[in-house]
Order: C-alpha cells, then structure tokens, then sequence
C-alpha cells in the first residue's frame, strides 16, 4: 500500500496514520494546485456503530517547501473536533441524516483550518462541517448530493477545504504484492510458478478519511508569483503531509477518558508513494515516520541500493539478469525520490529543488494538466504525472516497481541496458479497476462506498 | 510563533500551590540550560487558551542522573533541570 499500515507503530494508530498523498494542478481550475491527504487504512464500510472519525488529539498537517531546503514554507494545519448529541442512544444516527445539521446524526465533526506561513499563524477557518461516514441508503440518501457537496467549504481567503470520508482512490494488488512479490500477471516466470491471471486491486470498495485544499498557486510559490516557466526553481514545490499527536497521554482510571499535554510530536508522514512502505527497512520506519525531510540524508543508503532491486532477480529466476549485474549507486532513484529531476534529463521538464535529499512530492506548478493523462505519467511520457506530483490515476505501484526494476538507469547511466521486463513488470491494476470512480471536481476521489451496498469488508 | 519564558510557563500552568513552591526553590544555577519554550502555534494557542488554563500539567523526569524534568501544558514544554526534586521524588516511591 502507498502507506497504509507502513510501519509498526503507526500500524497501531489508525486515526494518525497517513495513507495516500496528492499534490496536481487541478484539471477544472488550472491556477490552482490541489494538496490532498488521506489517513485511516483500510475503512471497511459497514464499521459501525462507531464509524470512522478524525482523531480530536491529532493535528494533520499538509506542509509545502518553495525554496528546497526541505522545511514547511506553508502549512495547512487542520483539526477536529466531535459532538455527541445524544449520549443515551447507542446509535450513530438516530434516523436518515439528510443535511449536515440533520439533529438525527448524533456525532457529527467540525474542524478549523490554519494556515501558518513565514512562522504566522492566521485561522482561515472554523467550525467547518465534515460529512458522516456513508452508512447506507436508508440512513445517509442521496450522499453526495446532500452531505458530501455541501462540505465542500470556500473560505474567505481563497482556499476550497473538504475533510471527510471517500472512496480510497488508490489501487494496487496488496494481496500478490505482499506475498512475496507474486505478482498474477507474471506468475508463470515467479520462483513458484503458476499460471497467469489478472490484476486484484486490493483497495477497492475500501474508504479512508480525506483532508483536501485547493490552494491558488501564488499562495505556494516562493514570492507569490504565477508560476509560468516550467524551467524555473520557483515553479517547483515540495509536498508532505503529517500527523502529530501531542506528548504526553495520561489514562484516566475508571472514568475512560484521557488527558493530553505537551507539544506536538510528528508520529506519520508521507511524501512520495510507498516509501517508507518499500524503500526503508522495518528498523528505520518508526523514526523515519518522525523525521522532517530536510534530515532524510541519514536514510539515503535504503535509496542507493534498494532491497526491492535486490530481490527481484532473485523472485523472477532469470527475469532480470542486467538488473542483477548492477552493483552502482542507483543515481536515478535518488534523484526521482530524493532531489527531484533537474533539466537536461528529461526534455522539457525538472524538478529538482537542490542538493538537500528530502523526500517529498515535488509539483512543477508550470506543467499545465492533460487532457489525455497517461497513468504511467513521466514514464508514460506525461510530463503532468507522478514523479511529477501525483494524481489519483497515476499507477504508482507500477511505476516505482519499473524504476526499481531498472527502466530508469540510464537517464543517469547509459552504459546500462535494462532488462526487457523492467518496463513490463506491473501487478496488472489500473482505474478501471475501482468501483466508485474519481470525480471530474474537488475533492476528485470517489463517492464514499456504503455499508450497506457493500458490507464484505 | 508566541514565546514562553519559564517564569510565563508556570504562571500559566494550572499547577498546585506545593509544587509551585517546589519550583520556586529552586536555585536559578540549577537551570541554566533550561531552553524558551516555543508554542507550535500561536493561533491555536490563543484559540484553546481556555482550555489549557484549566487543564493539566505533566511532568516527565526524563533523566534521572542529571536531574532533568519535562514539565507539559497545554501544547507547551519546558526542560527543568533539578536533581535534588528528583532525589526526593525518588525517595516518595515505595
């Protein structure tokens, strides 16, 4: 998963737990830039009668570098809080929620939204409404309509808010990916062979929790102009996002509350997709997970000779014999994960944002969007695609496991000829395989599914 | 980002007269070290100020042998470095 359940003590703490990171140039308003979070692994529809909320004793944060030394220059900070209306009912809803100050939904969720910038501070928001979770037809009808567009939030500053629960938009083959790699559409070259068979996305008809701004993009460049030169440092940003909780908890005997104190101590990131899921070893992912980018220098060995590339010749018997005579650096990952690209490597575009090694989502802000978007984005020979940013469509499994498979060596090698699968390997996922589509405007990830449509989860 | 010296932390903590007074007698020397503390956010500082004045405060001694005690607020922290509260605080354990 991008970063779902990613490492061991954030597995444990859903509610802070990043899952998915979003940063384009929105298709439908093309001056603006969409950041967007998602946290809450693998919501099945139907958890209830305490369906899924925002943690109050978390402050989410999406954070954006504009000079490259991999530092927030801008952060949105977003946190909630929950009302219980009526504390004799065991029920979420106390019959069909049909607006978002329906009295029959018995925990709704607000929340403020801050931006903090230069080291200011200024709430652009609050008591801003999230939807419910999407229960069902008979208790939340006509969802989208009725509770999801409306917490669609302009604030007076500029910015478009959503925070709430959606479709999870990211689709990848957990099930073959996490058993050692068998990958279906090329199990028949596999160390345990069997015959091929199609791709299962093993996140569909799964929801998670969205925090979502859409941003005019001189709020995000460095002096606050449009950026319009795809070859200019200030037209590239840096993106992540992160969850906090504060630092110390202190259980209440016998009343089943807790009290929080102290400050804000990181526990989840997420940069760029699958990092810390792939790329850095189960002993570095709790402290990875509290680290700024700025200092991810310590984590470049994980990038220089990365495991996956390892055990691919080993998993594929005969698959990857280049890959597996390759002992150098792998200058290429570095340079798509951890520097961003610079010019001359790939025609008309960068982004490279300096020699600081950072992980993070790096958006050239001048790129404009396609309309024809190939879901293998710079790979695919779409400039408006990941490592470009990210968009929902990019098929990011695929892409990350071809560069680890070698199929980018010689942007910075040419003396090495990858093998002829590393640009064919893929799990054998794509859009058309999540059931509730991507939306053609804000917030752009799909209706929620409901409990009672799909309960299987 | 608003700036919190030691003497503001305390005043603003909702701490008991008795540790108040602990904390008084402490000598000056015995917290050189003791950093400003720096609210993550100003704003909502200000926004759950309300909150945090009636709210609790903990402290964590991080470090036995030099003494050095967390004390938590709100979303605020300051390092305390006294080894002879520790001691005692070591002696109250059973």
């Amino acid at each position: 998963m991008s970063s779902h359940r990613e490492a061991p003590n954030i597995s444990k703490d859903p509610v802070a737990d990043n899952t998915d990171l979003y940063a384009f140039v929105s298709p439908d308003k093309p001056k603006t830039v969409t950041l967007l979070a998602n946290f809450i692994p693998l919501e099945g529809p139907a958890g209830g009668p305490n369906f899924f909320e925002f943690g109050e004793d978390v402050l989410y944060e999406i954070n954006i570098d504009n000079n490259g030394d991999g530092a927030a220059d801008v952060t949105y900070q977003f946190q909630f809080q929950t009302q219980t209306r009526n504390p004799d009912t065991f029920l979420y809803n106390t019959g069909p929620i049909s607006s978002l100050n329906d009295p029959h939904w018995n925990r709704p969720q607000f929340y403020s939204v801050t931006k903090v910038k230069h080291g200011l501070s200024t709430v652009l928001g609050s008591n801003l409404p999230c939807p419910p979770c999407n229960i069902g037809p008979t208790s939340t009808p006509n969802y989208a309509a009725n509770l999801a567009q409306p917490a669609v939030q302009t604030l007076n500053s500029g910015e478009v808010v959503f925070a709430g629960q959606r479709a999870d938009g990211f689709y990848v083959d957990l099930g073959s990916v996490f058993d050692l790699l068998d990958l279906r559409p090329f199990q028949s070259l596999f160390f345990n062979p069997m015959a091929n068979a199609p791709g299962v996305n093993g996140l569909d008809k799964i929801n998670v929790h969205t925090i979502a701004v859409q941003v005019p993009k001189t709020e995000l460049t460095r002096d606050g102009s449009n950026p319009g030169d795809p070859n200019s440092k200030k037209s590239v940003i840096g993106v992540w996002a992160t969850a906090s909780r504060q630092k110390a908890r202190i259980l209440e005997k016998g009343k089943g509350g807790s009290k929080e104190s102290g400050p804000w101590v990181q526990v989840s990131r997420l940069g760029n997709p699958l990092i810390n899921e792939a790329i850095i070893a189960i002993g570095d992912k709790d402290r990875w997970n509290a680290t700024q980018p700025k200092d991810d220098s310590q984590f470049v060995e994980y990038y220089q000779h990365p495991e996956v590339s390892g055990l691919l010749p080993n998993l594929y018997p005969g698959v990857f014999p280049n890959l597996a005579g390759y002992s150098k650096v792998r200058a290429d990952v570095i340079a798509i994960l951890l520097t961003g690209l610079p010019s001359g490597i790939i025609n008309g575009f960068q982004n490279y944002t300096g020699k600081v090694q950072s992980d993070m989502l790096r958006l050239n802000m001048a790129i404009p969007p396609t309309k024809n978007p190939n879901i293998l984005g710079i790979l695919g020979g779409d400039l408006a695609g990941f490592p470009n940013g990210r968009r929902f469509l990019d098929d990011i499994f695929t892409i990350e496991l071809r560069v680890l498979a070698g199929v980018t060596i010689p942007l910075v090698d040419p003396s090495f000829t990858p093998d002829a699968a590393a640009s064919q390997v893929t799990d054998g996922v794509t859009p058309s395989n999540i059931t509730n589509p991507y939306l053609t405007s804000f917030p752009y990830l799909g209706v929620p599914y409901d409990g009672f449509d799909y309960p299987g989860h | 980002m608003a700036k919190l010296t030691r003497r503001g932390f305390i005043k603003q903590t909702s701490m008991s007269v008795a540790t108040i007074g602990v904390l008084a007698a402490a000598p000056l020397a015995a917290i050189p070290d003791a950093p400003d503390v720096v609210a993550t956010d100003a704003a909502a500082a200000e926004e759950f100020s309300a909150a945090e004045l009636s709210g609790t405060l903990v402290a964590h001694v991080r470090d036995l042998a030099t003494g050095e005690i967390s004390l938590m607020s709100g979303t605020q922290e300051i390092i305390y470095r006294d080894p002879e509260l520790v001691m005692r605080l070591m002696r109250a354990l059973p």
